[in-house]
């Protein structure tokens, strides 16, 4: 009896991934984005030249075999430029994430699972969260507080949970009425027992889903931020600080805007991809649009 | 309906003060006050100033001094730019900018919805990817990277646009108006044609057909009605998001906007200009989803039912 039992929750997973690998433009947007934190990981090892390595007897140089994105105006390598601004764009992305991920998640189980008053107050503010002008918001704080990337992370992952939260209640809603629930809640386990082990845990697959299709938006803000002059700063650069760089050279040198804004497009599009991909793998019944 | 409307009204106040309160007081919390910077200020003058913007009273009686000026329409003085007011200084940003967003939205609606219509009446074939994978690249590609590579291509290599500028030079709105809007046409192409694959489908279109109606009269007068509605549903956030998006277009193309405004505000610690900056953004943003819910509900007769019961 249990052996069918676990047999019916392994297949399910199999299934998904069946259909997500039957799905070409995912599986593409999957192996670009592994072969991107593969190199943005190997970055210090493998980049053709260090960072800071200048030759301005060189200057700005269009691609060529020793230098495949060509020099900036400094004689700089633009790939090894772009790897490492890859590095920062991956991690501001990925944290943020993680940050919108657990606000998220947990107002959204807690406002389901409790319902009644708390979760009509709960969803009340992400309602009126949502209606605000975000954007304004960052930018203003990172008036405010100075640009550092602590903030950058805080200020972007306490945005982009509102969605997560929306979508992880309405699971909850659903997942709390489930009879194994009732048998949890009647042997008497606490609540914090019952939303971490029993209601999150059997909401993994729309988790999942919303944190991929997250990544891109989280990216995208961090890189107009950097675009704008307000998110990463010099020293370091990200893919935006790189674009907002070419954009005031490209009548001379425009490959100094070309390549980082198509590693850019292509991350985005990888991330949108597998995110639809897996939406459809994990519930068939979610139509595209 | 009017019930209805003036209780959307009602609950978009306590919206609009709270957004007023949370900038009023991050701008408040911002290190040093917004002469620091001015060099050999004698204490005497540092405090004249001071009590000239009444930054020496009590920080509630400056905000409810401030929310009473609001409702009077004065955004008080830049302090960057000492003899323009704030409210100058919008109200010259605000007719470019609503141009924009116009001719950005009106180039989304019509290119999205024929996109889409494109697209729907053949579903999975050539006819339908090309289309939505043009739409996808509209999505994935963000506007500070589409618009200066539209530059490049029309204005530097094929020299047939204009690079920069609103209103200089002959068709210099051109590539503004579609780096602004293309990534809502791509959002109004998909929507176009979810909506209108699931009308399709709809028995009364089989019956429009089946009356002997020419196939292109059974989509403009009979599917697209219905096709539309998500569409509309989607005008009001994208009313929205153009707003935001003029920012990265406006410095972009050098358009003399709020946008442009703002960011320059942002990097001046001009505090006023971001406070009033934010606080008419923040209010035309609540008004558009107030007017996108109410349409909804009156497009809508099952809702407008509700709405009318309540």
């Amino acid at each position: 009896m249990s052996d069918s039992t676990i047999e019916q929750g392994t297949s399910l997973w199999q299934d998904a991934l069946r259909r997500l690998a039957k799905n070409k433009l995912a599986m593409s947007g999957l192996f670009f984005l592994l072969f991107l934190i593969v190199v943005s990981l190997l970055t210090p090892f493998i980049a053709p030249y260090s960072y800071e390595t200048q030759d301005l007897y060189k200057g700005a140089t269009p691609p060529s075999f020793e230098h495949w994105f060509g020099t900036d105006v400094l004689g700089r390598d633009q790939l090894t430029r772009v790897m490492y601004g890859s590095r920062i764009s991956l991690m501001v992305g990925f944290v943020a994430t993680s940050v919108a991920l657990i606000i998220g998640v947990l107002w959204g189980t807690i406002a389901g699972y409790l319902g009644g008053r708390v979760d009509t107050f709960m969803m009340r503010v992400v309602d009126i969260l949502y209606a605000l002008p975000f954007s304004i918001f960052i930018i203003l704080l990172t008036v405010v507080f100075g640009r550092s990337m602590l903030l950058l992370f805080l200020a972007i992952g306490a945005v982009e949970w509102l969605t997560m939260a929306r979508i992880i209640r309405s699971q909850v809603m659903s997942i709390k009425k489930q009879e194994y629930v009732e048998s949890a809640i009647s042997i008497g386990l606490s609540r914090t027992h019952i939303i971490f082990r029993y209601l999150i845990p059997n909401a993994i697959g729309p988790i999942i889903v919303y944190t991929t299709l997250t990544i891109p938006s989280v990216i995208l803000l961090e890189s107009f931020l950097s675009f704008l002059g307000l998110g990463i700063q010099p020293p370091q650069s990200s893919w935006g600080s790189l674009i907002s760089y070419g954009v005031e050279t490209m009548e001379e040198y425009p490959w100094l805007l070309i390549f980082p804004g198509l590693v850019l497009s292509l991350t985005l599009f990888s991330l949108n991809f597998l995110g639809d991909g897996l939406r459809d793998a994990l519930d068939p019944k979610v139509s595209k649009d | 309906m009017l019930g209805f409307i003036f209780k959307r009204v009602l609950a978009a106040i306590p919206v609009l003060f709270l957004v007023i309160l949370i900038t009023f007081v991050l701008v408040r919390l911002a290190p040093g006050g917004p002469f620091d910077e001015e060099r050999n200020v004698p204490p005497q003058v540092l405090e004249n100033l001071n009590k000239r913007y009444h930054l020496d009273d009590p920080i509630h009686v400056q905000f409810f001094d401030y929310l009473g000026n609001l409702l009077q329409g004065d955004f008080g003085p830049s302090y960057k730019y000492p003899n323009r007011s704030v409210t100058e200084i919008i109200s010259s940003g605000v007719p470019v900018t609503m141009e924009l967003g116009f001719y950005a939205l009106i180039f989304a609606v019509f290119a999205g919805s024929l996109a889409g219509i494109f697209a729907a009446l053949k579903p999975n074939s050539w006819r339908d990817y090309t289309p939505m994978s043009i739409a996808m690249i509209g999505i994935c590609v963000p506007s500070f990277v589409m618009g200066p590579i539209l530059v490049l291509i029309f204005g530097i290599w094929l020299n047939w646009l204009p690079v920069a500028g609103w209103g200089y030079a002959a068709y210099d709105k051109i590539i503004p108006t579609i780096t602004l809007g293309a990534t809502y046409a791509a959002y109004v192409a998909r929507l176009t044609r979810g909506g209108m694959l699931e009308v399709l489908s709809q028995d009364y279109i089989r019956t429009a057909r089946a009356k002997g109606l020419p196939e292109w009269k059974v989509i403009l007068f009979h599917a697209l009605r219905g096709g539309i509605a998500p569409v509309v549903a989607f005008l009001g956030p994208a009313a929205a998001g153009l707003l935001s998006g003029s920012f990265v277009v406006e410095t972009i193309f050098q358009i003399p906007g709020i946008g442009r405004f703002f960011l320059q505000a942002a990097f001046n610690r001009d505090y006023t200009m971001i406070l009033g900056t934010t606080v008419f953004f923040a209010g035309l943003i609540i008004s558009f989803n107030l007017i996108t819910d109410i349409v909804t509900v009156w497009l809508n007769p099952k809702l407008r039912k509700d709405a009318f019961e309540k």
